[in-house]
């Protein structure tokens, strides 16, 4: 008993010891100087570090349909210049200002039904704009998560939690290099954010002062000089919720941000012929009866990307079911199976009732 | 199965198994070092590997720097493998204009070996591309592998057991692949999708089917053109194909020299083409595939052919049964090889007479089997008569 007692008491001296209130100056990103050697010395985030709380001008975003990386859960934050704002293009993107920084930390609660509670932080990128272009850097974490470092050549860090059935699961998550970053944030050859789009930042988050859609918020922040408003705009669906669309519009949703970037008319896959974006109305650019070019055994021997009603027929499912690095999609960024994008991607084919010649 | 055989037989497989974990450490140190300096690189700086064996589990990348050199100690001095890779399909990745690959090996990779795409300016020269275990369904597609390109030189290269192509170039312009040596690939030597490539002094030995020029629908770059096949040795490539199912080069079968497929304006003249079992050279449109394409610009023909002074010797032997394709030829000509098979297979809006697809075979000697063989019509109307076919000077 007198022992535990001094083992507490010690523990709590430790405890006071390491408590740092952490950094407590304002943000400091240059782009002139990108990139820093640690995260730290950005200042994106006040206090600890690791409790990931934004700095001022620091603004957490989620995405309605994000990209599927190995169950990992990701915090996002934008940071931008003083007085700089965003403009919308076209085609519904957000185009960043100069020295605009994305911020994505890629973390894995160590009990998936208790998010909350401890966590384990893997990696947290930056995106930053300079001087017009995007250049993409990784920072990985130490192992006390009091900071983390500038990694070029990637990495591979051994991540354990327990998942929602309660499973314990263990993988060696793979931390990207710089060029592999380029490999899927790519747009005519040209690094290039993936997710910020008006119709996938179209919906209410819960920030520090209340609840508020994305759009309205960064409008008032003076973040977004855009000329449309949230609730006129479209939003894609989420692919997880039957609710926020059909199984077609979720399907898509779910196809375009995790395969769109790469599978799109100037992404790097675009000598496949096959487009994944949300809006893509013609069915052989969807894969449907499409036969594959370069797949090699990707193909699993099956004849069509897809065969309207037979998922077990379809090379898409094939190369989502697979790890094999040689035969999966997407081709980086998961080591094991997105067993709930999967049943999504079957339902959805299973739906179809057209036949190939 | 006596009792104690068992225990010897467990022991056996595991002993087994264990010879399967490579005998080659991972090289993670030079890995990290050349990975570093690809990404750190200036334009124009060569980028040296040592002479020895090193295996990496994850592909080696250059993206981006103009002019860029990757330079071994020598096609065999240098070998990079990529046995049991854990992350990315490739060896080498390349996207990055003005490159030059050399003296090297890749070999043993989870995908292809070597890939570039969208660069302006690749030389690969003095490169080797290898799966180790041999001819495997399992091996990468393809060995040396540049798409969407402009400008491609590949020379004294080497390329055996790619399960698609062990040189395959597509969507590309301005190609040159020359005094290479493709064996025991699917196919040898692919060019697919391309406009003006030449292919040259190369030998392509016991592939399944030597050197294939095609143009498939559906591409971003399709109705590719322009091609010329010279002085090449395209010799007993009788080899099984062992492409997965699924893949256009499924279709060829063993005992293939050459064939062309919905090619347009293509050349082949003064090659050996020497010891196929079922044709030396075949001539053929998209339609023979029986697969559907969407795209409504595609043409599917095969049209403005040349074929001169190459010397054709058959091999004595079955022509294959394993492919529609060579059921065909035994099908019409009951176990006879052809040296020149063309499916006759023509668009109706040509005009043109008995040979509205421009198809010109000149070749000396009377021993030549050539037929054209109506494919469209059940070989309704087989031709074995060259007459049509004889070059007229323009």
């Amino acid at each position: 008993m007198r022992y535990t007692f001094v083992f507490i008491l010690l523990l709590i001296l430790i405890g006071c010891q390491t408590a740092d209130p952490g950094y407590q100056g304002p943000v400091n990103a240059r782009g002139s100087e990108f990139p820093y050697p640690q995260l730290s010395d950005y200042g994106f985030f006040v206090g600890a570090l690791q409790e990931q709380q934004p700095n001022e001008g620091v603004l957490p975003y989620e995405l309605i349909t994000p990209l599927f990386t190995d169950y990992a859960h990701k915090a996002r934050f934008v940071w931008m210049p003083t007085g700089k704002k965003a403009t919308v293009n076209a085609e519904g993107t957000v185009q960043f200002p100069d020295e605009a920084v994305l911020i994505k930390t890629f973390y894995y609660p160590a009990n998936f039904r208790r998010p909350e509670a401890k966590h384990d932080l893997v990696e947290t990128r930056l995106l930053m704009k300079v001087d017009g272009s995007w250049q993409a850097y990784t920072y990985v974490w130490n192992d006390d998560h009091t900071d983390a470092k500038l990694n070029i050549v990637g990495d591979y860090q051994d991540v354990t939690w327990i998942d929602l059935d309660g499973q314990k699961q263990r993988i060696q998550y793979v931390v990207p290099n710089k060029n592999q970053c380029k490999s899927c944030h790519n747009r005519k050859q040209e690094l290039q954010p993936i997710g910020p789009k008006v119709r996938n930042l179209n919906q209410t988050i819960t920030y520090a002062d209340g609840p508020a859609n994305q759009l309205d918020k960064w409008q008032a922040l003076g973040y977004l000089e855009w000329e449309g408003q949230a609730q006129n705009a479209m939003a894609v669906a989420d692919w997880d919720a039957p609710t926020s669309g059909t199984l077609h519009e979720r399907a898509l949703a779910y196809l375009d941000i995790n395969c769109g970037h790469c599978h799109h008319p100037e992404g790097p896959a675009h000598t496949t012929g096959l487009y994944l974006q949300a809006d893509q109305s013609n069915g052989t650019k969807l894969g449907l009866c499409k036969t594959p070019v370069a797949a090699g055994k990707g193909s699993g021997g099956r004849t069509y990307s897809i065969v309207p009603g037979e998922p077990d027929s379809s090379i898409l499912v094939y190369r989502m079911e697979d790890t094999d690095p040689g035969i999966m999609m997407p081709e980086l960024g998961r080591v094991v199976r997105h067993e709930e994008g999967i049943a999504l991607i079957r339902e959805w084919i299973a739906a179809m009732d057209e036949a190939c010649e | 199965m006596p009792r104690f055989l068992l225990p010897i037989l467990v022991a056996f497989l595991i002993t087994g198994c264990a010879q399967n974990v490579p005998d080659i450490p991972l090289a993670e140190e030079l890995y990290t070092k050349i990975q570093e300096q690809l990404i750190m690189a200036q334009p124009g700086d060569i980028i040296t590997l040592p002479a020895g064996e090193y295996r990496f589990d994850r592909p080696l990348s250059l993206d981006g720097i103009v002019g860029v050199t990757i330079r071994g100690a020598g096609m065999n001095e240098t070998v990079l493998s990529f046995k049991d890779q854990k992350v990315g399909a490739e060896g080498l990745k390349i996207t990055a204009d003005s490159v030059t690959i050399e003296n090297l090996t890749i070999q043993d990779t989870n995908g292809d070996c070597i890939k570039l795409q969208d660069c302006t300016g690749v030389t690969l020269r003095n490169v080797k591309t290898t799966w180790s275990g041999g001819a495997k369904e399992a091996n990468g597609g393809y060995g040396l592998y540049p798409v969407a390109c402009t400008g491609v030189l590949i020379e004294n290269c080497e390329a055996s057991y790619a399960s698609d192509a062990g040189i395959y170039v597509g969507q590309s312009r301005g190609v040159v692949v020359r005094n290479c040596y493709a064996h025991h690939n699917v196919a040898g030597i692919e060019i697919e999708n391309c406009i003006n490539s030449e292919v040259y002094n190369n030998r392509a030995e016991e592939n399944t089917g030597g050197i294939l020029v095609f143009d498939l629908p559906d591409l971003p770059v399709v109705n590719g053109h322009s091609t010329k096949v010279y002085n090449n040795t395209i010799l007993s490539n009788n080899h099984r194909n062992f492409a997965p199912a699924g893949n256009i080069v499924g279709i060829v079968p063993p005992g293939t020299g050459i064939i062309l497929l919905a090619a347009k304006n293509v050349e082949i003249y003064n090659n050996d083409i020497l010891d196929h079992k079922t044709f030396g050279t075949a001539i053929a449109s998209y339609h023979i595939t029986e697969k559907p394409w969407e795209n409504q610009d595609y043409d599917p023909y095969t049209y403005d052919i040349t074929i001169r002074n190459n010397t054709y010797e058959r091999k004595k032997a079955l022509p294959d049964l394993s492919k529609d394709f060579g059921k065909m030829v035994n099908l019409v000509f009951k176990g006879r090889p052809q040296d020149i098979l063309y499916d006759g297979i023509h668009d109706d809006g040509r005009e043109g007479g008995t040979n509205p697809m421009n198809i010109c075979i000149e070749q000396a000697g009377d021993d030549l089997r050539f037929a054209m063989i109506d494919a469209a019509n059940d070989f309704d109307n087989v031709q074995t008569n060259l007459t049509p076919y004889q070059c007229v000077d323009q």
